[in-house]
């Protein structure tokens, strides 16, 4: 278990050199997007003068202050993108390194479309897939693979004057994990956010039941579990033999810890959980200074979170045939 | 005329409904027999390993030699001459009892527990006895659903007129519901 102790050498010995470095870069971009920040402002402010003079509309004047925002976030994204990058690699490398040893990070990397697609969480087509900061490696017995992952699908609409709007919809963002499940199955299970039992009592099941994209539904015995969860499986009792009591009761405690909407499927032999998350992890900070270990020890929250789901859902207790 | 009509169209619709309710009643009915069958498949998986955990402990084990007899029995008469499903209940029952009391008993054995033999076993072991669960699990979840298609509204009507009764959950009785007691197991 890491103490605070642990953390603080780690701060001081480890990171600190490299951190200091970087703090110096990160003043450097700062300053340039406050200077790119104020000369935007005064040629947008400019032009804005000039049109509203010899036009008198506004419309021109919300197009450029649009605009200008657009210009600023691209100047700001292309200043900072190796900063970013770099901070990364030597950062949050480390910090992985030291929640474990076993634990690679990998920051432009993720979970590939075709392993997040073979999970059957998400049945909408998938239009913009992307991720970043890979983490992989072997906890105690069981071998998982995380990432950040952004799925969306577009509609394209056509308006009354013919021009085409697309639309860009998420249809997952935020963490998804794998690893190796402790039990040996050939089906398939998954678990979802149960909304229409919750909305519509009974009668939501018998809802659930026509669902005709999924398997079978499968009705639990924990009450609870059935409240917050719907479950579809290829084999009734194959599901419950994933999906044990103790299991059940480890998924319901996670899901009040995290508090945010749980996919779970379970196929191949393998678990993939997706965690909807909003934030957006193992980001650097730009605007304020990153010499700060109170940025560390979230970068390491958000790590054991990953990793702890292992320990969690008690993956690493073999007893049954695989090993 | 057109009076004639809505009362043929309402017939027809009456018709159709009880003919749904009837498939759905028979449907579960033989989703019942089909989880039962299921138990069936995952008991005779266990069957099929006592002979094995027998040899492997056998020779370690000179004094359990009475437990081992006994699960040898019971194995057999298992899989001789069908039984009254509460008979089969109960010799499953006792056979999950031995069992344990074996396992229990290894624990005296720290060279026969270090065997890899051994251990595969037990994890076989382990892995039929949760999809035994399983399968009771699922089982009662069936006849719950059954259960349920046969005394609410409105189902409930066509289920009396087919004669479908109510019928058992799977129950875990009380005796094997207590962890096995260590002392007493030791004392046989």
């Amino acid at each position: 278990m890491k103490t605070a102790g642990d953390l603080q050498r780690f701060y001081d010995n480890e990171l600190l050199p490299v951190l200091t470095d970087l703090e110096k870069r990160r003043k450097a971009i700062f300053r340039n997007i406050v200077i790119a920040f104020a000369v935007v402002l005064f040629v947008a402010g400019a032009i804005g003068a000039c049109s509203l003079r010899s036009q008198g509309s506004p419309t021109a004047l919300i197009m450029i202050a649009v605009l200008g925002i657009m210009a600023l976030v691209t100047i700001g994204m292309f200043l900072s993108k190796g900063f970013i990058r770099d901070f990364k690699i030597s950062v949050i490398g480390r910090v992985a390194g030291y929640c474990d040893p076993n634990l690679s990070y990998l920051p432009e990397s993720y979970v590939s479309r075709a392993e997040f697609e073979s999970s059957t969480l998400f049945k909408q087509g998938i239009d913009r897939y992307r991720g970043e900061d890979l983490g992989s490696g072997q906890l105690g017995k069981t071998a998982v693979r995380f990432s950040e992952v952004h799925a969306e699908y577009k509609t394209t609409t056509r308006d009354s004057r013919g021009r085409t709007r697309t639309q860009w919809h998420t249809i997952f963002k935020g963490l998804f994990f794998i690893a190796d499940f402790n039990k040996h199955f050939s089906g398939r299970t998954v678990v979802l956010p149960d909304t229409a039992e919750r909305f519509f009592g009974r009668f939501g099941q018998t809802l659930q039941n026509m669902n005709l994209s999924r398997a079978d539904l499968i009705k639990l015995e924990d009450p609870e579990f059935e409240r917050q969860f719907v479950v579809y499986g290829t084999d009734q009792v194959e599901s419950r033999y994933i999906l044990s009591t103790s299991l059940m009761r480890r998924i319901l405690e996670f899901q009040k810890e995290v508090d945010a909407p749980l996919h779970i499927a379970f196929v191949a032999s393998q678990i993939y959980i997706a965690v909807s998350t909003r934030k957006n992890m193992f980001e650097p900070r730009i605007i304020k200074t990153i010499l700060d270990i109170d940025l560390i020890q979230e970068y390491v929250e958000d790590l054991q979170f990953a990793m702890g789901m292992v320990e969690d859902l008690n993956l690493n207790t073999r007893i049954w045939s695989k090993a | 005329m057109s009076g004639l009509i809505i009362l043929i169209i309402v017939v027809v619709v009456l018709a159709v409904i009880i003919f749904t309710m009837y498939n759905t009643l028979v449907g579960k009915k033989n989703q019942v027999e089909n989880a039962f069958g299921s138990m069936d498949i995952m008991l005779k998986k266990r069957y099929d390993l006592i002979p094995n955990l027998v040899a492997a402990v056998q020779q370690y084990m000179q004094h359990e030699a009475g437990v081992l007899k006994e699960v040898t029995e019971l194995r057999a008469r298992a899989m001789g001459a069908p039984m009254s499903s509460d008979d089969a209940v109960e010799l499953n029952n006792q056979i999950g009892r031995a069992l344990g009391g074996i396992m229990v008993a290894v624990e005296r054995y720290p060279d026969l527990k270090a065997t890899e033999n051994f251990q595969q076993l037990q994890r076989s072991l382990n892995e039929v006895e949760e999809q035994i669960s399983a399968a009771r699990r699922a089982f009662n979840a069936s006849v719950t659903d059954y259960n349920n298609a046969v005394e609410m509204f409105p189902t409930n009507m066509v289920a009396a007129m087919m004669s479908y009764r109510r019928r058992h959950l799977f129950e875990i009785p009380d005796a094997e519901r207590e962890a096995p007691s260590v002392k007493e197991l030791f004392a046989q």
